[in-house]
């Protein structure tokens, strides 16, 4: 460790099972009882003797309490959450300024360096600390980065820290799961990829992890490979960026501010974006009677959301605002809120695709459905050049780039001026058309049509027709009259080994309305597209 | 069976319409037969793929991701034509027998999944993808038939114009949609639509604008 100011150390702390912690703090619960919390008729959060009774997170009620009879169940409020950590962020305050809370139960704040005589010393005075307000289990993680710092806090036994040392956050993740990404669809598609190890997850080619597994795989990728110099290219953002709500009367309840942040807050999201930026760290400023009556800096181990942003701003007002008293009233009404962008992140590499625009969600689920039901399986329609209205699209495998298309402006001899037809059939299924007389139609050597058709029949779409024509019976079930037709277009159509031969295009209308694109080859007639 | 005709002013106020928040937004020649895809719910389309585009079309004008699964004959171009955005197209043309599970991902990923099953869809499977639809606030498009869809989409009829004894060629289509279904207030509601029309738009089309050819009527 130089004392280089370059590296900022973070240092975080986590107090496992917080829900629990916090109700059973406001509930009276004896100590060592096994406790769930519940939201939703699910376990959200349990502690250690449920634990080891077989209660697990997700689990219902009444599989809980099967598990364990004396279960105490206490219902789940991130509010109250939130305002019973509020004291124990404070505490950690008074021994170190600058305490970025990430959500109740976990915080950070900057490595002390040799302050406390080491970080580990310094992790040891904070766990002192927060014993002696009553919170006996909380672990401590020292790192380059807060997601690492998690890991390592994860790993520590309570009330002890684990350091890692500069520049070893890589050499530290390689050794983890992949289970610890807070991501089930990314540690799922791992797993099934067999990846056991970040270390494995690692070795992967950065540019195939962006593109399949969005941009918090990229960056925690990118923090096992350790091969970024400057993994945070954090900058504080322009002041104008902060964006505030003002309340006329001032308002006196969370859910009233809550509910009119949340315009506000997604306009700074959008905004960031626009700039191609992600917020790291916001400071949310609650202003009462004409002063700060609360500031709090958040952190946040992705980015915020919008729907983080007013997380945050609740669980503020709820933890200092509230007069330390259940329910949604605060003790000063307040006039304005404010959010204060303080590190900002580029996500341009991240949020656009290869190709461009792609979604983070879509990416996922697109990369998940791949390895389910094959790389070809999940394509993009992208538009090309051609003659037969077939040729002039292709189907691209997703994360492809489309490669190999012929150009799509130039002009194509023998392309139809007509609306597209909404129906392509990849290979052109077989048609029959006949006259009056139920003699084959073709087209002779002066590209005219033998006779007027007048019935056809497709193997395509015909079910309906069948099951209407049931009545009539007969052989002619499945075929129907020709309302209209138009044609024929002579087209000299490549085909296999490179032999060019002649073809005609009809359209044809059908008696129930639909219409459909046949061409009329040596080798018969065939079903090309449906106007359908 | 009356046929309403799509009045004026909705044509008109067109731009001005206002998405409600359970809404994906449809082209604005079909809001007054269906005000938009109601997040969570189920529109089933007989037949006409033109209509499933059109559907489309809307959502995808208004900055939505659309999945398209178990459609292997996608007219690319049409969709295109209509204001399909195909950069925000996810494709899964043959999902085989996990049809069911590649709607299910992909409801939670973007906003109107289209889907057309390969035969009857067991009453389980509808339920549980309608969970997923609501749980994620997507709207579901089918192609074909489906249990408890909130609204049913058919092509009454079917016009085509331009053809005639071999000349000139296929010109526009005009169809009257009939919709059914709990989200339409009970009444079924019809109306004559350009899809599309000669211009290649999609547009509100009254009987006195007849096109000069045939009428055909489906079963």
């Amino acid at each position: 460790m130089s004392g280089d100011e370059s590296v900022r150390r973070v240092l975080l702390v986590w107090c496992p099972d917080w829900p629990v912690v916090a109700a059973s703090a406001d509930h009276d619960v004896p100590e060592k009882s096994p406790v769930a919390v519940l939201g939703h008729n699910a376990v959200v959060a349990c502690n250690g003797p449920a634990r080891a009774a077989g209660v697990r997170r997700g689990m219902r009620r009444r599989d809980a309490q099967a598990r364990c009879p004396e279960l105490v169940l206490l219902t789940d409020s991130p509010d109250r959450d939130a305002r019973v950590f509020e004291p124990v962020l404070a505490a950690v305050e008074e021994l170190r300024p600058g305490v970025t809370p990430l959500r109740p139960g976990l915080l950070a704040v900057r490595a002390p360096g040799r302050f406390y005589g080491g970080e580990a010393s310094a992790g040891a005075v904070i766990a002192e600390r927060l014993v002696g307000h009553g919170v006996w289990d909380c672990r401590i993680g020292v790192a380059d980065d807060l997601f690492t710092a998690e890991q390592a806090a994860r790993l520590a036994a309570p009330q002890d820290s684990v350091v890692v040392p500069t520049g070893g956050s890589a050499r530290f993740l390689r050794e983890l799961p992949v289970g610890v990404l807070d991501d089930a669809d990314v540690v799922s598609l791992l797993r099934r990829l067999g990846m056991h190890t970040l270390g494995d997850f690692a070795a992967l080619p950065a540019r195939d992890v962006l593109a399949r597994l969005g941009a918090y795989g990229a960056r925690v990728h990118r923090l096992a490979r350790g091969d970024d110099a400057t993994p945070l290219a954090a900058r504080t953002p322009p002041l104008e960026w902060a964006c505030e709500v003002a309340f006329e009367p001032p308002a006196t309840s969370v859910e009233t501010i809550g509910f009119s942040v949340r315009q506000i807050a997604e306009r700074l999201v959008d905004h960031l974006a626009g700039h191609g930026l992600v917020c790291t760290q916001v400071r949310v400023d609650a202003v009462c009677d004409g002063r700060i009556a609360s500031t709090r800096s958040w952190a946040h181990a992705h980015w915020f959301s919008a729907a983080d942003l007013v997380d945050r701003m609740r669980w503020q007002l709820q933890g200092q605002l509230a007069g330390g008293h259940a329910g949604p009233g605060l003790s000063a009404p307040v006039e304005r809120v404010e959010f204060v962008p303080e590190t900002v992140e580029p996500v341009a590499d991240h949020a656009r695709g290869l190709w461009g625009g792609a979604d983070d969600r879509v990416e996922r689920v697109v990369a998940r459905l791949q390895s389910m039901l094959g790389h070809e399986a999940v394509t993009r329609p992208v538009l090309q050049g051609g003659r037969a209205p077939t040729d002039r699209q292709a189907l691209v495998p997703w994360g492809e780039l489309p490669g190999g298309q012929r150009p799509v402006d130039q002009p194509w001899p023998g392309n139809l001026s007509s609306p597209a037809p909404a129906r392509m059939f990849a290979t052109p299924r077989p048609a029959e058309v006949v006259d009056a007389e139920g003699r084959h139609v073709w087209v002779d050597d002066l590209d005219v049509v033998s006779s007027v058709p007048t019935r056809f029949h497709l193997a395509v779409g015909q079910r309906r027709l069948a099951v209407a024509g049931r009545g009539e019976g007969g052989v002619h079930d499945r075929w129907q009259q020709v309302a209209a037709w138009a044609g024929p277009w002579a087209v000299e159509e490549v085909w296999w080994e490179g032999a060019i031969r002649q073809v005609f295009r009809f359209q044809f209308v059908g008696a129930d309305g639909r219409a459909w694109l046949l061409s009329c080859a040596p080798d018969g007639w065939w079903v090309e597209a449906g106007y359908d | 069976m009356s046929v309403h005709p799509v009045s004026s002013p909705v044509l008109a106020g067109a731009a001005l319409v206002y998405e409600p928040a359970g809404l994906v937004p449809v082209l604005p020649a079909l809001r007054g037969l269906l005000p938009g895809l109601r997040r969570g719910q189920v529109v089933a389309i007989d037949g006409a793929a033109m209509v499933l585009l059109a559907l489309l079309a809307g959502a995808s004008a208004a900055g939505a991701w659309c999945a398209v699964v178990g459609v292997p004959d996608f007219g690319a171009q049409a969709a295109a034509d209509l204001g399909v955005e195909l950069d925000r197209v996810v494709l899964v043309p043959e999902p085989g027998g996990q049809w069911a599970e590649a709607v299910a991902a992909l409801l939670g990923a973007v906003e109107v999944v289209l889907v057309r099953p390969p035969g009857r869809v067991p009453g389980a499977v509808a339920r549980r993808l309608v969970a997923m639809a609501r749980r994620h606030a997507s709207a579901l498009v089918v192609s074909g038939d489906w249990e408890g869809a909130h609204a049913r989409v058919r092509v009454a009829a079917s016009q085509w114009t331009g053809p005639s004894g071999g000349g000139s060629y296929l010109r526009g289509r005009r169809v009257r949609l009939e919709v059914n279904g709990k989200g339409a207030g009970g009444r079924p509601r019809s109306a004559w639509v350009w899809l599309p029309g000669p211009d290649g738009a999609i547009a509100p089309a009254d009987l006195e604008v007849a096109g000069p050819v045939q009428l055909g009527v489906a079963g």
